[in-house]
């Protein structure tokens, strides 16, 4: 494992450049596109004295590269700066500290759904090519992915809140539940632990729609792939073999196809977090959840610049950690990868 | 069937993750909130909302009598789109921070619920001097802040200076008008002015005038995050940030104990959300802001009542008089007469909307309708007067935002832009831009939309930032006029705010207006509120502001 070791170590360093010009780039982007934090938040009419005063005092009034050079130094020293609109001062990386289990905790259950329905799926689709079912699911494949995300999460509200009554539209927990124990910031999580069974019955409700909207968008993808994947893997010879030993079929699909089939499934798995990173994006605002990706898009337009470097930051990191985790994966599932 | 592996993979996948996540700390932990009992009750119709009334000075009351008072219980929830910014009066400059301290800190003087008629809040009583620069006051005695200081005239003194010393976004509505606050005795305070103010009391009852705790806010800093309150029916008990705000009753307020002891607060990233959770029965209320076809489709809705109330919202054209064609008081004149107010209200705002033909809203004291109802004929005649022809049309640019004002805003665009293009002789052409880019603009723009909510209930507050010489370039109006700003000065010299000579005074200032044209008055917003059938005691008025105190579910 140590050329492992040193793999990581490349990785990982390889990282620093990439969030530099990310980081740049935002920087550049946001002060080139029109809009100004401090107007925003402010009244129309205010005095133009009175917002020159507070552009000083935020030091919006210093030449660019003086502002970049100021940025670039907080953020070596892992500070992410303070706020400029709508409220002015908080510090950045708090909100973010904030806001985020919320995103992973929908990130997660997202990912989970789509494992399991997609893989799932997939694999049937396989097994039973040509059948009605399998034409179905390719469509479904298909569906499901031209779907807008938020029209998905919107139909969901209707049919399973409005109309069927079953689980709660909006937020991560009631008003009238006793939210958990803060440890991991995830409530489902934090309610298991701490035994409050009212709690995580509560969150897993209102966990239910986001979740399954995340999580069917992206299933799309991996009921095409893992096909794909299992008829190629179903016509190889070790298929045969096991066939011919008598093993049987459900044994030989599920168990020792599927699992050959894995690697580039995981592999798209790792692609696919930027997506579901969006697609979490988009059904925040629609469940009212209070993540990240509602934080950046609220932030956005308000032109609050710290913020919005520091949710990117944020995202890309995650990006970043996942395709790395998705990479030791590799090395266990198949012993055969070495770096 | 085994598929043991598939899930240890899976399952290291979330491991991991978690284990990433496990190192940050996160949105506090909730307090344990008392259980509401729900019970499906009679209905009953809210209170009749009042339109507004001439202002009529408090006059004293006696200290409030000490009757052992019954201790509210109950929770409501309720629903809204808006966001609290900071929850400091030193700052916060938005409505629904407004309401949130209109529920937690009372002002000297306060709106009586449902009328724009002051009454007497933190202070029994007022005196005015002869020269109308001199306000003092006499504070209630015996009453405590949340943290247990004394409520007295250094603490008032205290919350005024710092309000000026900080500067936040609403200090004009204090550092325009006071020069300095003075302690006469530990419960009388006087307000020297800078000039005679007329509506000063009105000025009173805005946020920045909110006495607050020395003890629990920093003195030269804004505390955005601060859930001490001032005094009030409601004391903040939990909040975090765009998620959800938790209210109890305060045993300590001086006033009628509030209906419901628990009021919680629900934020919604839009409206569609928060019309489904309001089926849906997670909240009890929803308030600012649902689409304007929701309140048709909910008005259906045997479960829930729809409230309508007056507002004193306002849409409007603003013209940057400066910038060529609008420099022509014709071209202006031909728009006013062109756009179309009905198409704005049936097609826009599906009726929650009035047309408005003056700045002053309607039902607000001295509105007059000043300007003409649409016509066409009068539109190209004075087209063909400043040299336009079908053949040469006026070619305009027609500024909007699309998300600040609502979903319906592209549509506001497009009524407006085929009102005007009827005439034949006019060509729109729309541009938008986001909020932030749009109010950078201001003084770019030939002609924009944009809306006002009032900060005082006075025709002053719709009339001066527009047109007064010295106000009019921050909205990127540039107008100018020599007679304006002598009506502007005569009507804010009058002795008396409700007198027969100030309303005079406005009357002339709306018909100049409509003459001159800064800016076009299109609509008037409703206010709305839907609620659960058995929740009693929406009273809306003017003012906006809900009176979270005044609510009551039936049956807990």
């Amino acid at each position: 494992m140590r050329s492992l070791g040193r793999y990581l170590l490349i990785r990982t360093l390889l990282t620093i450049p990439m969030i530099f010009v990310l980081v740049t780039l935002v920087f550049i982007i946001l002060r080139v596109m029109p809009g100004d934090p401090v107007k925003s938040s402010i009244r129309p009419g205010a005095p133009q004295e009175y917002i020159n005063e507070i552009r000083h005092t935020l030091g919006l009034d210093k030449p660019l590269y003086v502002q970049y050079g100021d940025y670039l130094w907080d953020l070596l020293h892992l500070d992410l700066g303070t706020t400029l609109s709508p409220v002015r001062g908080q510090s950045v990386a708090k909100q973010i500290w904030e806001h985020f289990p919320a995103t992973l905790e929908l990130a997660l259950a997202g990912m989970l759904v789509t494992a399991i329905v997609g893989v799932g799926l997939g694999a049937y689709a396989a097994h039973h090519r040509r059948s009605l079912a399998d034409y179905s699911l390719r469509l479904y494949a298909i569906v499901i992915y031209a779907i807008p995300v938020f029209w998905l999460g919107l139909m969901f509200q209707l049919v399973f809140g409005v109309w069927l009554k079953i689980f709660p539209v909006a937020g991560r927990i009631s008003s009238l539940a006793v939210a958990p124990k803060h440890i991991t910031g995830l409530y489902t999580v934090d309610s298991l632990l701490t035994g409050n069974w009212a709690a995580f019955k509560d969150s897993m409700m209102h966990l239910a729609l986001p979740a399954l909207t995340l999580g069917l968008y992206l299933s799309g993808v991996f009921v095409r792939l893992t096909r794909s994947n299992m008829l190629q893997v179903l016509k190889m010879d070790f298929v045969t073999a096991a066939r011919a030993r008598g093993i049987p079929e459900r044994t030989v699909v599920y168990r020792h196809a599927l699992k050959n089939a894995l690697i580039p499934i995981i592999t798209m798995m790792g692609l696919q977090f930027a997506l579901l990173l969006a697609g979490a994006v988009l059904t925040e605002s629609t469940f009212s959840w209070p993540g990240l990706g509602r934080f950046l898009v609220e932030r956005i337009t308000y032109r609050d610049f710290p913020s919005i470097q520091g949710a990117v930051v944020v995202f890309a990191l995650l990006v970043a950690s996942v395709s790395l985790l998705v990479d030791i994966l590799y090395a266990l599932i198949d012993p055969r990868i070495r770096y | 069937m085994k598929r043991n592996k598939l899930f240890a993979v899976v399952a290291l996948l979330v491991l991991v993750a978690l284990a990433l996540a496990a190192c940050g700390k996160a949105t506090p932990t909730a307090a344990p909130k008392p259980a509401a009992t729900q019970a499906p009750a009679a209905t009953e119709k809210p209170a009749a909302t009042q339109a507004p009334k001439p202002t009529e000075a408090p006059k004293p009351t006696e200290a409030p009598t000490q009757a052992p008072k019954p201790k509210p219980s109950g929770t409501i929830i309720i629903g809204t789109t808006d966001k609290v910014t900071d929850l400091d009066p030193a700052n916060a400059y938005d409505f629904h921070t407004w309401e949130i301290f209109h529920n937690t800190m009372d002002t000297l003087l306060h709106y009586k619920p449902g009328t724009t008629d002051l009454e007497p809040g933190l202070a029994t009583s007022y005196d005015v001097s002869k020269d109308g620069k001199t306000y003092t006051f006499h504070l209630r005695k015996g009453l405590k802040f949340n943290d247990g200081t004394p409520f007295n005239a250094q603490a008032v003194k205290w919350s005024i200076d710092r309000v000026i010393k900080i500067k936040g976004d609403p200090n004009w509505l204090v550092t325009s008008f006071v020069d300095h606050v003075e302690v006469v005795d530990d419960y009388t305070v006087k307000f020297v002015l800078k000039k005679a103010v007329n509506y000063f009391p009105l000025l009173v009852a805005t946020f920045p005038y909110a006495p607050v705790s020395p003890n629990c806010y920093p003195a030269d800093k804004i505390a955005s995050d601060s859930t001490c309150g001032g005094i009030g029916p409601y004391k903040i008990a939990k909040w975090t940030r765009d998620v959800e705000m938790d209210l109890v009753a305060n045993p300590n307020w001086y006033g009628e104990p509030p209906k419901t002891g628990n009021i919680i607060i629900k934020y919604f990233a839009d409206a569609t959300t928060m019309r489904l959770a309001l089926e849906n029965g997670e909240i009890d209320v929803a308030t600012k802001s649902l689409n304007p076809t929701d309140y048709a489709d909910l008005k259906s809705n045997p479960n829930l009542q729809v409230v309508e109330g007056p507002g004193a919202y306002i849409r409007y054209i603003v013209f940057n008089v400066k910038m060529k064609p609008f420099d022509d008081p014709k071209v202006r004149q031909a728009i006013a007469y062109a756009v179309n107010r009905q198409a704005i209200v049936d097609k826009v705002y599906q009726g929650t909307h009035e047309p408005l033909y003056s700045m002053v809203p309607i039902g607000m004291w001295s509105h007059i309708d000043a300007f003409p109802k649409r016509d066409l004929e009068k539109a190209k005649e004075l087209l063909k007067e400043a040299g336009y022809s079908a053949d040469n049309p006026l070619k305009i640019d027609l500024w909007w935002t699309p998300t600040h004002y609502g979903d319906t805003e592209s549509d506001m665009a497009s009524v407006v832009k085929e009102a005007l293009e009827e005439t034949g002789m006019i060509k729109v052409n729309l541009q938008s831009a986001e909020w932030a880019t749009y109010t950078s603009q201001f003084g770019s723009m030939g002609m924009f939309l944009l809306g006002w909510y009032p900060d005082y209930m006075d025709p002053d507050d719709y009339t001066y930032p527009f047109a007064a010489s010295d106000a009019s370039d921050d909205i990127g109006s540039n107008y100018s006029s020599k007679e304006m700003d002598a009506l502007f000065a005569k009507e804010q010299a009058a002795t008396d705010l409700r007198g027969a000579e100030r309303e005079k005074v406005f009357e002339d200032i709306q018909k100049l207006w409509a003459k001159d044209v800064p800016t076009i008055p299109l609509s008037q917003g409703k206010l709305f509120v839907v609620a659960k059938k058995n929740i009693k005691g929406i009273v809306l008025d003017p003012v906006m502001l809900n009176h979270y105190f005044l609510l009551e579910k039936a049956g807990q």
